[in-house]
């Protein structure tokens, strides 16, 4: 028996794979949660495993904007929530000088929205509609930074000091990636839903490259994740994610390679900038172990 | 029938789902109070009947980290299919015995820590017992004696520590360049004339600190005064990682972070299988680069060992891990607690391979070594 739960969440999943984003079973149901109980997403996961594609796609099949929020170390409160313009106030005041209104009226003009810089997290809880705002790769900033998160996560709402708090008109939905380089704080995951995003299995990545790269011949699409595949279970500082294995089938029809094979291991070696990344790595994949690895696709 | 659309569920069903944070919460989930009445608003979302739905939905709702997330399934399976409900107190002590801070991919071959949690729950309570009884006596670690001492010193070697400066710039009280919105914004108070000025100078944050400490036998008389430095370190600086190693190697911050005295020695026995045994350090660090490193080390991190350098493993393995986290981090000090004996020279393998990779070599059996080093150490760190 299928739920009506069931049948939306298998709609959704048509959506997300029509927008270009094979989306399991548990993503589409923690997407279809967080509509429901207003709660942000945490996406954890490796590095190149799809998450801050999960916050383009939603955005784009719900026909909303998407608001980005690019952590990095020493990120502030200005940067991502508002800025006094300060240029356009000192101008201003300039220009107030010799106005005839009380000093109070003069303060108030010049602390007015029109002198706001409205920065990502202040621009996505104020719009006409509810956009989709992503806060990408949290465990960049700092702790502080969290603890300003908190207050918009669990309210919606902003304090600005000058202007007093702004409620949210619509809450956004809020996507947040984390790479895993600092853990976060408990607080921060207790309020948000949490998702688990793992390297694809054959079957998965098989569906992406045919869907991002539908010009590869099918032996030829699973000739390539059979040897992502294998390269991911090597012992590498750094694994391939969805988006190398995109790019080595991109260098593969450039170079006009049409099947995986032993005899091929020479022009394959050549590919392999596009898949390995580091020279260790690079040192792990002599042509032995390419012909080894391309034998067995 | 229950459905999307039902109001309400059935009060038998709900007293279960209600029921499930708590079982959770035994299995060391990070579950709150409030969650129950999340779950049952979940539940009248999605519907009880496709279990499937359910358990998805329920998932993203009370997991928290990675290792929650792996563990949820069969947790769920146990609580709400009839057959296991017998199963229920499974494995309580694992969750807070894992390594805290655990890369999400961790569990994929994480030392041997990882494989005792796997087991069943009846053969791993009875090899901790075992190691109980055989060695470790972690009392120790709290022990009253030289506490004050260490922990001052500990004080001491953080507020010495020297900040590296950044690019970035931030508020400051004083700077080079002038930070014009505060400054109109104090200026406010003035009418608009700037009389207090606002400043920016460059961010400055202090180095992050890896601790390695060697646990193996041959260290058995030291490993302790140096578990006790990182504890009383990681209680003053908050950017401090520790790793024990011997054979492979674990994380013990969170262990080792815990206030209460006895709840860190219990944390500390149940991931400390192989305390005491021979020494791979070359594999540990192998290990260490592959796990741990490339989320945790950056260009900003100083990386402390703590070993004699006896090594059973291969030097030329030490060496080349060495070399790879040599490229990651940005000094890396090696404390020896033999360096000060009379006649000491850094002749075992271990050291030979390790030496030409380190930014210094320091002696530090006890206090006042440590502290006779400590300006040497903070320079090595700046």
């Amino acid at each position: 028996m299928t739920s009506a739960r069931a049948i939306e969440l298998a709609a959704l999943q048509q959506d997300l794979a029509r927008a270009g984003y094979i989306a399991e079973a548990p993503l589409a149901a923690a997407l279809l949660l967080m509509q429901d109980l207003g709660r942000p997403l945490l996406l954890e996961g490796d590095a190149g495993v799809g998450k801050t594609e999960v916050a383009k796609v939603l955005a784009s099949i719900r026909g909303t904007r998407l608001i980005r929020l690019q952590c990095y170390e020493g990120l502030d409160a200005h940067a991502a929530m508002y800025e006094w313009n300060y240029q356009r106030q000192l101008l201003a005041i300039k220009l107030l000088e010799h106005d005839e209104r009380g000093l109070q009226q003069k303060e108030q003009d010049i602390f007015s929205e029109r002198y706001l810089l409205k920065r990502p997290l202040l621009e996505a809880i104020t719009g006409d509609t509810a956009p989709v705002l992503l806060i990408d790769e949290i465990d960049r900033a700092d702790e502080a930074f969290e603890a300003y998160l908190l207050e918009l996560l669990s309210d919606f709402q902003l304090s600005i000091p000058e202007l007093g708090t702004v409620h949210a008109t619509h809450r956004p939905l809020v996507v947040i990636t984390s790479n895993g380089t600092r853990e976060l704080s408990d607080a921060l995951r207790r309020r948000c839903l949490y998702q688990y995003i793992d390297y694809p299995d054959y079957e998965k990545e098989l569906a992406i490259v045919r869907k991002k790269a539908p010009e590869v011949a099918a032996a030829l699409a699973q000739q390539i994740v059979a040897f992502v595949q294998g390269v991911r279970r090597m012992e590498l500082q750094k694994r391939p994610g969805i988006a190398e294995t995109l790019d080595w089938t991109a260098a593969l029809l450039r170079l006009g390679i049409s099947t995986i094979d032993i005899d091929g291991a020479e022009r394959i070696v050549q590919t392999l900038s596009a898949l390995i990344k580091t020279r260790d790595d690079r040192a792990a994949f002599p042509r032995e172990v390419v012909a080894r690895l391309a034998a067995t696709c | 029938m229950l459905s999307v659309a039902a109001p309400a569920l059935d009060a038998r069903v709900a007293d279960r789902l209600a029921g499930f944070p708590t079982f959770l919460r035994a299995n060391g989930f990070a579950v709150g109070g409030g969650d129950a009445v999340q779950v049952l608003r979940t539940a009248e979302r999605v519907g009880v009947l496709d279990p499937h739905v359910l358990r998805w939905s329920l998932q993203a709702l009370l997991c928290g980290r990675g290792d929650e997330w792996r563990r949820f399934p069969e947790l769920f399976d146990a609580w709400f299919l009839p057959a296991n409900r017998w199963q229920r107190p499974e494995r309580r002590e694992v969750s807070t015995g894992v390594a805290p801070g655990d890369s999400p991919d961790a569990s994929a071959g994480s030392s041997d820590l990882a494989d005792h949690d796997d087991d069943a729950a009846a053969p791993r309570r009875a090899a901790s017992h075992e190691a109980v009884l055989g060695s470790t006596d972690f009392r120790a670690l709290t022990e009253r004696e030289h506490a004050l001492d260490i922990e001052a010193l500990m004080r001491r070697f953080a507020r010495q520590l020297k900040p590296i400066r950044l690019r970035r710039q931030v508020r400051a009280r004083a700077g080079r360049r002038l930070d014009l919105p505060a400054t109109i914004r104090r200026s406010v108070a003035s009418g608009g004339t700037p009389l207090h000025l606002a400043w920016r100078d460059r961010r400055r944050v202090r180095p992050r600190l890896v601790l390695l400490i060697d646990v193996s036998r041959s260290m058995a008389l030291y490993s302790f005064f140096y578990l006790r430095l990182a504890r009383a370190l990681s209680a003053e600086c908050t950017d401090v990682h520790s790793f024990i190693f011997h054979t492979g190697i674990t994380a013990v911050s969170q262990a080792l972070h815990d206030p209460d005295p006895w709840r860190a020695q219990e944390r500390l026995h149940l991931i400390a299988q192989g305390w005491g045994g021979g020494t791979r350090i070359g594999e540990s660090l192998a290990q260490f680069n592959r796990e741990h490193a490339p989320r945790l080390v950056h260009s900003r991190t100083a990386i402390v060992v703590m070993s004699d350098g006896y090594d059973t493993g291969d030097p030329q393995r030490l060496s080349d891990a060495l070399a790879q986290l040599r490229r990651r981090a940005r000094r890396i000090v090696w404390l020896n607690p033999l360096c000060n004996r009379p006649g000491y020279a850094p002749t075992c393998q271990g050291m030979q391979a390790a030496l030409p990779h380190l930014d210094l070599l320091a002696p530090g059996a006890d206090l006042a070594s440590i502290r006779a080093v400590l300006p040497n150490l903070i320079d090595a760190l700046k």
